[in-house]
This record gives C-alpha cells, structure tokens and sequence, in this order.
C-alpha cells in the first residue's frame, strides 16, 4: 500500500516487514527516527523483537554481533561519529561473516559539526568488509533494507544500507509498503550458519596463525565477488514478487553519450531532471547510478562507461590529498581498458550544501569545454571570496 | 519464481572449535583472590539491637513478607511497637541518604510487625531445648519482656513479675496512645506469653520478694525503670502535678478533662507527651525548658510533631515559684501564678548542648491553669539500682552483672546508655546472653563471648551471631556509600504514610501515623542497597570471564582452577559482599 512517508521510516518499515529479532542502537541525528519507530514498534509488540539500549555506537555494533552470533535476524543503524565509533566491530562483524544489516544515514564529520549529507562517514569504512549499498530515495530504501537481508544471510558478510541525511531520511515521499505476507515470501525466516548455543559450547574466533590468516581472508574476498551475483538473482526474484527493480547499477542514456555523469544516493534523482533538460537540447548525456560500492561492479562499470569519452564523477566526499573517492575507484576500475575514459573527479556537495540541477550543468558544462581535467580534483561551488582572503 | 542458487551454501571458513578451554587452568595467572565477604551494613550497626535491617528489607522486597518478620524477631521480639516507637538512629545511617532519602526503616518494621498480627503469623523460631533453669524477671517493661522472651528461646523457664495490672511497663504508662496504640502492645505482648513467659501482674517486687526469688530461681534479672518522678525542689511543688502520673493515668484509661494554659516543666520526651496529651484533652500547653530548643532531649520530630499541634515552648527559664491564684477571670476555677528564672547560655558542652546559667536576677511570671513536671525520673527503690559500690561486678553496654549466690543482672533504663525503648530491649538481650555464658561457661567468659557477637564496631549485639547462624561470617567492616556500586540502583522516591492532619490529630488520641500498604512497602523495601550482604543478584556471576563463579542451591561458589583474579566479581558487587585479596606465592 502507497503510504506518504520519509526517508527513516522506509527503512524502519523494512526492518519490520523482515521481522528482524535483535535492534540495538545508540541514537544519533539523522538516523535517529529509524530507531524510534522500531523501538515503538518493540513496545507496542508490533514486532517481536528485543531493542537493547545501549550507551554507545561501539556496543550496538557489538551487541548486535552477539545476536547474529546467536543466530538471530539483527539490526542497526548509524550516522557519521556513530560508525566511526563502531569502526573496530564493523571489521569484527565481516570478519565473524555475521549477517548484520545497517542502516547508514550519511553525515559530515566533526569538527566543525555539522548534521548534514555527506558521504565521506561511510566511505571511510570501504574496507571494512561491509557491502555498500546506496540509496536513491524511499522506496529504494525500504527495497534495498529487504534484500540486504536477503543478501547477507546468502553470502555471511554484513551490509550497509545508505541514505543521504535529511534528502531522504527526513523526506517523505509515497512508498510503496508491501504487505507481510509478500515480504514473508521473499524473505523467509533466518536459517543461520553461525549460531552459538550453550547446549554446544564452542569457541568461535579465536586465535589465527600465518598459516591460515590468508586463507581466510580469501574466502572473504570470495564471499564479497559472489556477492554481487547473487544480489542480481535477488533482484530478479524481488521483481517476480514486488514487480519493481533498481539494479545494481543504472545506466540511462549511456549508449550514445558522450558524457556520463555518474553519481551516487540522492544526487541521481536530480540529476535525472537535468539529463531531460540538456538532451532536449540535443547534448549527447548520460547518467550512471552506482549504487553497489562494495564489492564495486567493475564488470559492470566497465560494460556502460569505456566507450565512453569522458565521465564526470560527483563525490560528496573527499579523501583529503587524494580527491574524491568515486572518482578514485572509477579511474581504478578503467585503467586497464584500452581505450579508457577520460574521468573528471568533481567534489561537490560537502556538509551538506545542496546540489542544485545548476551545479550539475555547471559540472556538465565543464566537462564539455575541457579535453582533459586540468586537475585531479575539481572543487564545484567554493566560495571564491572566502578561498581568496587565504592568500592574503 | 524462486531461484535455487541464491541460498545455496558457500564455503565459510572461520575460526571455530569445540575443544573446550578447560584444559587452559588460568587459575595459575591469580595473584588476587576474590571471595565472599559478608559486612556489616550501617544501619545494623547503628540499631541498638542489632536488627538484619539488608536482609529484612530483602526480603519484604521479594514479598516474603513471614520470612522477613521473623528476621527481625531473631534480635527483637517487638516489631510493631518499635517501628512505631523507636527514635531509629539507623535511617541517619543509611547509605541510601548519599543518592536520595534513607529508607524508611522504621515504617517497613512497623508495616512488617502490622503485617505479623493482620495475618496471624506464628514464629518459627529456633529454641534450644530446656536447660532445666529458671530466671526471675523484675518488671514487665520492654527490657523485662525482652530479657524473658530472649532467655526463653535460650532454653530457660522465666518468670516475669509486674507490679502494675497488665504488662508493658513504660510502654502502656508512659507513651500515649496516638504513639502506640493498646492493642498492639497487648498483642505483641501476647506473642512473648505463647512462647513460654509467664507473667504475674500485681506481683510488685519488694525486697522480702527478691530474697525468696534468689533461692527459688537460678538466676535474676532487675529492669525495673524510672517509676519516681524527678522533684524541681521550689516553693510550692505542691500544686505541680507528676507527669507521668498523669500520662499512667491516661494509659489505664482515665477520662480526664483540662482547659486553659498549662505549664509542662521538662524538655524530654515524656514531657513531649504530656504536652500533646493535654492537646487532645483540651488545654493550651506551654512548655517550660531551662536549656534551648535544640538542646531538648526529646527525639526531633516529637518537638516538630507537637509544635504542630499547637504546643508553645519557652525556652532558657527555669520554674523558681509556685503559687495559688484567684486564676483566670474568664473561670471560677482557681489557677496558679508560675515564677520563671530567665536562663543564658554559659559554654557548650562537647557535644554541642548548652549549658545554662542563671541570666542576672531577671524573672518572669506567668499565670497558669495547671502545672506538670517532667523532667526525669528515678528508680523507686534502692534496690532496684546496682550497687555502684559493689566491685564484684561486670559493667557491660547496658547491663550490669554481680556474681552472686545466683548471677544478677541489672538492665533497662537502670543501667542503659540511651534511655529509650529499643536500648531497653538491648539490655534484655545483653542480660540473656550474658546469663546463658555464665551457666555454660562461668562469669569470666561473658565479656569476651559477648565481644563475637558485635555488629559492627560499637556495643551492639546479635542473638543470630550468639547462636552461631550465618550472620557469624559478616565481617564488623562498616559498608559507606562510596562502596556500592551506585550504578546498579535507580534514584526512587522514599515512600511515607499518611498521617492524620494536626486538625484532626488534635481531637483524639487514635494514632497519627499509619502504616505503609503492601505496595508502598515493598517499593520502599527495594530500594534498600542491601549494604554488604549477597543479594543473589548474580552480577558476579554474569561478569566472570572465565565463567568460574558456579551456583548450586543458592551458593555461589568459585572455581579457583579458573579465576585468573581479574576482580571484575568483586569490584561489580553492587553491595560490597566481596573482597578481593592478595595471594602471596
């Protein structure tokens, strides 16, 4: 059924439909009406589920370790110094190959504080061995939030469902929120690989020596690249029930652009719009949303951006002395394709600032009147004035 | 259309092992034991008969409503009268105080001694079998019923002679009705009766009696009281009425009517009750104290309760003359005019009182319609006072011993530190112990059998500890609040009864307080700390890494072949009921 509702509450409303068992979490703005509404949900006996409160981000990631490490459906969710806290577990949780799925609201990091998009907060966690998935809007959220469980008990890896602050977690929007019962099709109960019961005392993660380390971070790395096979097949059968998809990746127009703009989370939506705009008037555009970061598409991305001149990746993010972190592992994924785009590494957006259909022509416009990027990384929508007085 | 692929297993490969970690005795890493260590709470050490108050709370918190009563009964045959009458110097104790209020420890026994009788309870407790020997008991006052009571668990036949018509001394003559009401001293009374204890009433002990008792009975117990009022010794005397002859008069029921204003000369307690009695039979009381207000004898909130109701006091004057009047203009009755020496404050004493001395040659004079005097009391014979030139004797806390022809203990008012209710009943305990150590053991072993039955530091005494249960093993340590683990406890709000209004206080003698229901109760009774004592919480339990503390049959015990002595047990137990020690290797 359409319901108006925002951005948080796609994601809460999934974590219901997939009857989750263990919700532990600390609050944090913008992830916070997430939690809310599933701790309502738990006191009103919604869903039966058990919401630990906790004093931490570090021990809601580690509690919900436990109730994966029991065998249970759990939950969590976080933004910014929130997931930076958790960093150690976020490596503990992929590393026990516990079926964890979060939630991730992205937020600019402090200092200076700021509550706003921006997405260098997961970013910073590439290699934690989360899958990456990034959101357009409502419905994607509340899709995606299903099959990333769906996703994480096929593969045994966690996975990070992300949406921009405020854009979309306190936008609302008509979504679709399917019935129980379609959900309970597609999702059937957990049947946990790992589950630790005091009847059958185990030790699990304990100490390993050189001579197995690697192995086992092999089968990791093997679990993240069927990952990405087995999220299409998701898909497909999502499809069959709910009669929608989003992809992996979407490419619109790319087939005869001679531009790609590729762009990630909520940045897409508007990027839709211009798109219509200039190819009404006859620029040869396309648009490329990369939603699945980790494991990174690259056969994918390869297959709609190498025959195509130039790409201009918008990153809401920066990798300070290195640039932003799209552009980076877009550049990576071509470099041994011959011949490969010339990629053009925009950072716009930061703590944030709004992305305007204006920016992303001005970044369009760019693109167009250089043969090449004159640098590493173009600063879109700086404030010349207050750069200017540095120099003085 | 499901696809097959999507769940079919991939290779896991983590680390995972069924081998257990027994074989791995971390034991061997400890330099640091923990154990269970049992302390004394605060407020046990500061109840001067000792009561279990953690436990007690513990268990009327659980519901165990029996099981907790007869924990108080274990060091105090009266719970219903002491939770009303006691001055409770263990809520100025409590640990509780440090986070928000004390526990109402007075109102939880009162509520549990009122629990006792509604719900007809009969006491379970442990008697030893009979020794064959009798004790003699002077006076049925609080020390008197509580040495008998005490004595009679101990295996021996006691007779108590009173020389008043009914039973309870000081607390049927001497504290009014709107403190404690008659049915629950007799019933409590009643209880020490079905023990066992035989009391004969109108029997008043005379010194021909007491040489007859000392051949009969194997021993002799004096708890005689204060029945002789203090005289102030001035002109006209004579028109001053005895205070606690009148409070015995109210006491046996007498209807006694008063009007206009009444001196009341005293600052104790008794003169507290006579001034609230005159309240309620209609006069205007006027106290009359030589020292200051806050030097008064009387528990505080007595003073503040009175002063409720209407009682004036004037404080620093001394009564000098008493002398007859035409009286009040407005009567035909006659009155009397009150002479008053203006006092001053000279020096503190250490601890903190007054001393007075007259200021000049000032005076005042006041006109009364009746005069009272409180201000103490003295034994009525001499030989109901120890002889202080005797030096064949033992002073203890709160009694006094001879070893005589047959061993003679002198306790109560007579010989307690506190003159109050409680220290009375201290002193029946004390008496009891010390006449069963000298049947068993001889006079020389008293003081230091007496000595292991400390709680706490002070002079306080446990019949639990006496007869060997596991109070023995709890250590005199004192817990202070910096010792528990205030995280494990919620702020909460003390709970208090409702009392009758002064309004309606005024009118009658029916009681003021009363009683916590069960709810407020067991509200109140959780949010005791539990100082020192083992909760059964678990948290050391829970905590344990090695997984080395093991519960059987509500013991804990733990594995030392597993505690690696980290201390987390100890340092978790929310109450202070561990310690942690070093192990020399």
């Amino acid at each position: 059924m359409k319901k108006v509702i925002e951005g948080s509450h796609a994601v809460s409303e999934a974590a219901r439909l997939a009857r989750v068992q263990v919700i532990a979490a600390y609050p944090i703005t913008p992830q916070t009406h997430i939690v809310e509404a599933l701790s309502q949900y738990c006191a009103d006996g919604t869903l039966n589920a058990r919401f630990i409160n906790v004093e931490s981000e570090h021990s809601a990631m580690a509690a919900v370790i436990g109730a994966a490490s029991g065998g249970a459906r759990a939950f969590t969710a976080s933004s910014s110094h929130g997931l930076a806290y958790m960093h150690e577990l976020l490596h503990w949780a992929s590393a026990a190959r516990l079926p964890i799925v979060m939630a991730e609201v992205n937020r600019a990091l402090g200092p200076g504080w700021n509550i706003w998009t921006d997405q260098t907060d997961s970013l910073a966690q590439r290699d934690t061995g989360w899958i990456q998935l990034y959101c357009e809007d409502g419905q994607e959220a509340l899709d995606t939030t299903l099959q990333a469980f769906r996703l994480a008990e096929a593969v045994n890896l966690p996975v990070m469902v992300v949406l921009d602050a405020f854009y979309l977690s306190h936008t609302f929007e008509p979504v679709d929120v399917p019935d129980q019962e379609m959900v309970d099709r597609f999702l059937p109960p957990p049947a946990p690989r790992i589950r630790m019961d005091t009847a059958d005392p185990c030790a699990v993660n304990q100490l390993v020596t050189p001579a197995a380390y690697m192995e086992m971070r092999y089968n990791t790395q093997l679990a993240m690249e069927e990952a990405q096979r087995r999220l299409v097949q998701i898909e497909k059968e999502f499809e069959t029930i709910f009669n929608r998809t989003h992809g992996l990746v979407e490419a619109v127009h790319c087939e005869d652009a001679e531009i790609i703009m590729l762009t990630t989370g909520t940045v897409t939506g508007t990027c839709r719009q211009v798109l219509a705009d200039l190819r009404s008037q006859g620029e040869k555009v396309g648009l490329f949303k990369l939603k699945l970061f980790r494991p990174l598409p690259v056969d994918l991305i390869c297959r709609h951006l190498k025959s195509t001149p130039k790409i201009a990746v918008i990153d809401r993010n920066i990798s300070f002395g290195a640039g932003g972190i799209f552009a980076q592992e877009i550049r990576a994924a071509l470099c041994n394709q011959e011949p490969h785009p010339k990629v053009f590494g925009y950072v716009a957006g930061l703590g944030g600032r709004d992305i305007t259909p204006d920016t992303l022509v001005e970044i369009y416009n760019h693109t167009k009147n250089h043969s090449a990027p004159a640098e590493e990384t173009i600063w879109i929508g700086l404030n010349q004035e207050t750069v200017e007085t540095w120099s003085n | 259309m499901k696809d097959p692929l999507i769940d079919k297993q991939l290779p896991l490969f983590i680390p995972h092992s069924s081998i257990s970690t027994a074989v791995n005795k971390t034991g061997s890493w400890r330099f640091f034991h923990p154990k269970y260590e049992e302390k004394t709470a605060p407020c046990s050490a500061a109840c001067p008969v000792g009561q279990d108050v953690p436990r007690i709370e513990m268990l009327a918190s659980r519901g165990q409503l029996k099981d907790a009563w007869q924990t108080i009964l274990n060091e105090n045959p009266f719970p219903a009268i002491c939770g009303r009458v006691c001055f409770h110097p263990c809520e100025s104790v409590c640990n509780r105080a440090g986070m928000d209020d004390p526990i109402a420890i007075h109102h939880l026994e009162r509520f549990l001694g009122d629990a006792a009788i509604a719900g007809e309870f009969t006491a379970d407790i442990d008697r030893r079998p009979s020794t064959g020997k009798k004790v003699a008991i002077a006076g049925a006052g609080p020390a008197g019923l509580a040495a008998a009571y005490f004595l009679t668990r101990l295996g021996y036949g006691c007779d108590v002679f009173e020389a008043a018509a009914e039973p309870g001394g000081l607390l049927r003559w001497g504290i009014p009705a709107y403190r404690l009401p008659r049915d629950i001293l007799a019933q409590e009374i009643q209880r020490i009766e079905n023990a066992g204890v035989r009391i004969h009433c109108e029997s008043s002990v005379t010194e021909a009696l007491l040489e007859s008792l000392k051949k009969e009975y194997d021993g002799l117990f004096i708890g005689s009281g204060y029945g002789r009022s203090r005289m102030m010794n001035i002109e006209g005397e004579e028109f001053a009425s005895d205070g606690l002859e009148f409070l015995n008069r109210l006491g046996v029921g007498q209807k006694i009517s008063y009007f206009g204003t009444t001196a009341i000369v005293g600052g104790g307690n008794a003169a507290i009750d006579v001034a609230r009695s005159l309240v309620r039979l209609g006069a205007a009381p006027l106290i009359v104290y030589r020292r200051r207000i806050q030097d008064m004898p009387a528990f505080e909130p007595e003073v503040a309760m009175a002063a409720r109701e209407g009682v004036r006091i004037m404080e620093l004057a001394t009564p000098i003359r008493i002398r007859e009047t035409a009286g009040d203009s407005s009567s035909a009755t006659p009155g009397y005019e009150l002479t008053l020496h203006k006092m001053k404050v000279h020096k503190k004493e250490s601890s903190g009182r007054a001393r007075v001395i007259p200021d000049g040659e000032a005076t005042e004079t006041i006109n009364i319609q009746n005069i009272f005097v409180a201000i103490g009391a003295d034994a009525e014979a001499l030989w109901q006072c120890p002889d202080s030139e005797e030096t064949n004797s033992l002073v203890l806390s709160h009694c006094r011993f001879f070893d005589q022809k047959i061993p003679l203990i002198y306790g109560g008012d007579l010989t307690s530190p506190i003159k109050s209710v409680t220290d009375a009943i201290a002193s029946g305990k004390q008496a009891a112990m010390a006449l069963d150590t000298y049947f068993e053991h001889g006079a020389e072993a008293i003081e230091k059998r007496l000595a292991g039955c400390r709680v706490g530091a002070g002079p306080v005494l446990s019949m639990d500890v006496y007869l060997e249960k596991d109070r023995k093993n709890r250590t005199a340590h004192t817990v202070s609040y910096d010792e528990i683990v205030t995280d494990y406890f919620q702020p909460a709000a003390r709970s208090v009864p409702s009392t009758l209004d002064a309004g309606q206080g005024m009118r009658s003698f029916s009681e003021i307080v009363s009683t916590l229901d069960n709810a407020a109760a067991k509200d109140e009774a959780a949010r005791c700390f539990n100082c020192g004592i083992c909760a059964a919480c678990d948290y050391c339990r829970l905590y344990c890494p090695e997984m080395a503390v093991t519960v059987e049959k509500a013991q804990r015990t733990i594995n030392m072949d597993f505690c690696k002595g980290c201390g987390v047990c100890a340092t978790e137990c929310p109450r202070n009921a561990m310690a942690l020690e070093e192990e020399i290797k």
